[in-house]
């Protein structure tokens, strides 16, 4: 904790429980990622006093700390989606590369994830100060107004409590606050409507080269889907990563951008320099990462930050159900398991852990809820890839991971049958599918014996010709995909480990194998060689009407205390409050009863603003210190310089 | 010249051969005694010594670029001893990794402890050869400025290696 940043006020376990038995909080956040970042946000910048609890340690909070994740990352030589961040055992996350081929009937309890099958998910998040957003894509898109009714529209999974428009409010707030980078004009699509006169905060980024290429290939291709045509159209993904600021912002005040993060201002924070490693780790923090949102919290001096606090029970009321406090275990180094356990109390509790982490704290608290739904409906877009060589260089491997995709398999009454996607155009080539580039150096070298200039030459027709298409698809509830807890499976601190058990329907696979159709009239058109191929052997491998597939995940965990009209048919209400429990919230992507084909954060980000706004709304009847609306505008105004 | 400056020298030239980026580009890199001093640490000074006089006659005996590459897959890439150590070259040149020996390798001619798959150092991941191959940056480092992303790559040969035929006066 000696690295620790200025602006960030740590308290110690021991003077957090005093405060806390004297009454000093209004709310008790649990998790330091976007969502406990922003619930912290709005309610310090309302004058409520908040404590906030972080599993992990703090000192990336520093340049420092941040520098030493990025040298991690270097001479690391496994490149998964954690390697810059160090081993936690007292927190410790999921890394894909623990995932392998589940045996039919056996867990698989490697990884942090214990793997119940039938089949394994690859998905991961981020146990550090700031949350899964330090190695997000930022690739930020709303739901289209059709994803809040499937099961009214489709027939399919759930319906929200809430609509599109209920949402678009908070989906501004939550614009301004991550930084968007995007144009309305090419966004407004399949129902997505703004304000009148809204722009993003900044333009929207430049799409890649390989974006050209391709549209040139395949704009205008025509699909017929359940007696509809769906034409292809390449467009630009909005991004939640710093660009040129759009003066009409904001009616023509503008936006400024949050850059870089540190005592000292280092001129690195700016717009985004194309590093092309958003995941796990922008060098020049030009990409969003709720750190920013948390360091905001901070300057009001109402945020009480306690790292190194792993929650690990809530406890309830017998009398009123409410809660009455929450136990953490505090650790003093990530080397050793010895800690002591304390006790928290405030008037309101905000799990803001993540949807597994939040039904894992639910349900070895004992309280599944009286839906029993706490910890079901686990959902999660899964993603097919498939790779091809185009006949030029294309440019790959330049550019953030992906700057454009395609919408137009996202809506339409195919939806009843099949599930829906998004498509990504991938600027990192085959990266995910093969480990490019450097397995592509490895055989040509080893596999095709080349050296000197045919070497060279191979490695730019490798390389810089590769395309790759990631079909994101959407996921519907299904009470059988879950997230449980066993005995049998603790960590370090002895706190119980997610079990994960996860199977894909019919429905998803139908869609997969039709976004993998789709794949090939684009190879065709593009005249590119398809190298696409999905081994028996690999761990998300399916058989679908004969053919071979695999998926991966797609690291959107939901669905796990899903929002409902009431407390039969779901966890929390509309505004992320337990049914069941008074003074909680559980917050996060876990509320959302459908995914859409849009990643998930923005619109968890969004509930965020809703649940915040509710909560001040909440608070200020027990006549809490709740400062003025016109006091709050400059606290917030003043936070983005 | 120093014994250990024309090793370095040598070394510079078959890393060239072997790459197709000329000594002025692998200079560029400000890599090569570090990549050198990895080698010999791990080979040991022996076998680098005999690969690089190897190299030499190979490269003098040669009259033309098409007779210099095929002697050099015959007598390095395709030799048994020296054949893994060249692959490993390239590799650490185009990807700043060293690859750990295969087993037989390791076997025959007993290798270093440190012998493991690793990033030699921050820099030299930065520096891989195959990012200025296909005019990328390297993912994470070199930023190479917004939107630069939108142009086509500029792909060209300009800093190859080239074969010259030797002449005793041109060292
Ligand atoms: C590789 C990758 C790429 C992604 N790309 C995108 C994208 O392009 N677009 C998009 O919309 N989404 C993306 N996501 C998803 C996105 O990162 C998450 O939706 C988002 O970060 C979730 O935020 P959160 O605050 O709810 O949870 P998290 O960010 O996971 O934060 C939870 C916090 O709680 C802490 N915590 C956990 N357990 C405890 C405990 N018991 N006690 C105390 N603290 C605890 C954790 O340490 C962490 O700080 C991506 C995810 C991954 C992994
Ligand atoms: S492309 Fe690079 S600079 Fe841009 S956001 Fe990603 S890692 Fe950061």
């Amino acid at each position: 904790m000696s690295e620790a940043n200025s602006t960030m006020k740590q308290v110690t376990p021991d003077s957090a429980v005093q405060n806390s038995a004297n009454g000093k909080y209004d709310a008790v956040i649990i998790g330091s990622g976007i969502s406990g970042a922003i619930t912290a946000k709005e309610l310090t910048a309302k004058g409520l006093n908040v404590l906030m609890l972080e599993a992990a340690p703090a000192k990336d909070m520093s340049y420092k700390g941040f520098k030493s994740y990025l040298s991690n990352y270097y001479e690391n030589a496994s490149k998964d989606n954690n390697s810059p961040y160090p081993n936690n055992p007292n927190a410790r996350m999921p890394r894909s590369t623990d995932v392998s081929k589940l045996k039919p009937g056996v867990a698989d309890a490697k990884g942090y994830l214990v793997q119940n099958g039938p089949l394994a998910l690859d998905s991961t998040y981020t146990r550090v100060t700031g949350g899964t957003t330090m190695h997000w894509e930022a690739k930020i898109l709303r739901m289209l107004p059709d994803d809040f009714s499937i099961k009214t529209k489709y027939g399919v999974g759930l319906d929200w409590p809430i609509n599109y428009d209920d949402l678009m409010p908070f989906y501004q707030m939550a614009e301004r606050e991550i930084g968007v980078s995007a144009d309305v004009e090419e966004q407004g699509f399949y129902g997505i409507k703004y304000e009148p006169g809204y722009v993003y905060p900044m333009h929207g980024l430049p799409p890649s080269y390989l974006d050209k290429i391709v549209a040139k290939g395949i704009d205008g291709a025509e699909f017929v889907l359940n007696g509809e045509t769906h034409t292809v159209k390449v467009r630009p993904f909005p991004q939640g990563r710093n660009g040129i600021p759009n003066e009409r912002y904001n009616n023509g005040q503008g936006f400024t951008p949050v850059g870089a993060l540190s005592t000292y201002q280092v001129e690195q924070g700016g717009r985004c320099q194309g590093n092309n490693n958003c995941v796990p780790i922008c060098p020049v923090q030009a990409k969003y990462d709720a750190r920013k949102t948390l360091v905001a919290a901070a300057k009001t001096g109402r945020l009480d930050f306690l790292p190194q606090a792993v929650a690990s029970k809530v406890v309830v009321n017998e009398h009123d159900n409410n809660i009455q406090h929450i136990e953490f275990k505090h650790y003093a180094s990530t080397s050793s398991t010895e800690h002591t356990v304390h006790q928290v109390h405030g008037k309101i509790f905000v799990l803001a852990t993540n949807a597994i982490e939040n039904a894992r704290l639910m349900l070895a608290s004992k309280l599944p809820s009286s839906s029993g739904l706490v910890g079901k409906n686990l959902m999660d877009h899964t993603y097919l890839l498939a790779w091809g060589l185009l006949p030029e260089a294309a440019g790959t491997m330049r550019g953030t991971k992906c700057t454009s995709g395609i919408a137009d398999f996202r809506h339409g009454e195919g939806r009843k049958s099949q599930a829906p996607f998004g498509v990504d155009i991938h600027n990192d080539g085959w990266g995910w599918a093969t480990g490019s580039p450097f397995s592509d150096v490895e055989s040509l070298v080893d596999a095709e014996n080349k050296f000197g200039r045919a070497l060279r030459q191979s490695v730019v027709n490798r390389i810089s010709n590769q395309l790759l298409f990631a079909f994101m698809v959407e996921q519907t509830a299904d009470e059988s995909n879950c997230v449980t807890v066993d005995e049998a499976y603790l960590d370090a601190l002895g706190n119980q480990r997610p079990v994960i058990h996860y199977q894909l329907s019919d429905y998803s696979k139908a869609g997969i194998a039709y976004s993998r159709h789709t794949s090939k009239v684009f190879f065709q058109r593009l005249g590119a060689k398809d190298f696409s191929s999905y081994s028996p052997l690999d761990y998300g491998h399916f058989q679908y009407e004969g053919e071979d597939y695999y998926f991966r995940g797609g690291n959107h965990f939901s669905g796990t205390h899903i929002m409902g009209t009431c407390a039969a048919n779901s966890v929390v209400d509309e505004n992320q409050k337990s049914w069941d429990h008074n003074n909680l919230y559980l917050v996060g992507s876990g509320s959302m009863p459908s995914i859409g084909t849009s990643n998930t954060t923005l619109t968890l980000a969004a509930l965020c603003y809703k649940t915040s706004k509710h909560i001040i709304e909440t608070l200020s009847q027990y006549s809490v210190g709740v400062v003025s609306d016109s006091d709050y505008k400059i606290a917030k105004g003043a936070s983005h310089e | 010249m120093d014994n250990q400056t024309y090793l370095v020298q040598q070394f510079t030239e078959l890393s060239g051969a072997l790459t197709d980026f000329n000594a002025f580009a692998l200079n560029g890199t400000g890599l090569v005694q570090c990549y050198y001093d990895t080698l010999t640490r791990l080979v040991g000074h022996a076998i680098v010594e005999e690969l690089l006089s190897t190299f030499v006659s190979l490269y003098e005996s040669a009259s033309n670029h098409e007779q210099f590459n095929e002697a050099l897959r015959k007598h390095i890439l395709g030799d048994e001893k020296f054949g893994p150590v060249a692959r490993n070259i390239i590799k650490l040149w185009y990807t700043g990794t060293w690859y750990q020996m295969a087993h037989f390798w390791r076997d025959a001619y007993g290798m270093s402890e440190e012998d493991m798959t690793f990033f030699v150092n921050s820099a030299s991941y930065a520096e891989g050869l195959l990012w200025q191959a296909i005019d990328a940056n390297p993912s994470g480092a070199k930023g190479p400025g917004y939107g630069s992303w939108s142009a086509p790559p500029n792909i060209h040969f300009d800093n190859g290696w080239q074969f010259k035929p030797f002449t005793h006066t041109s060292k």
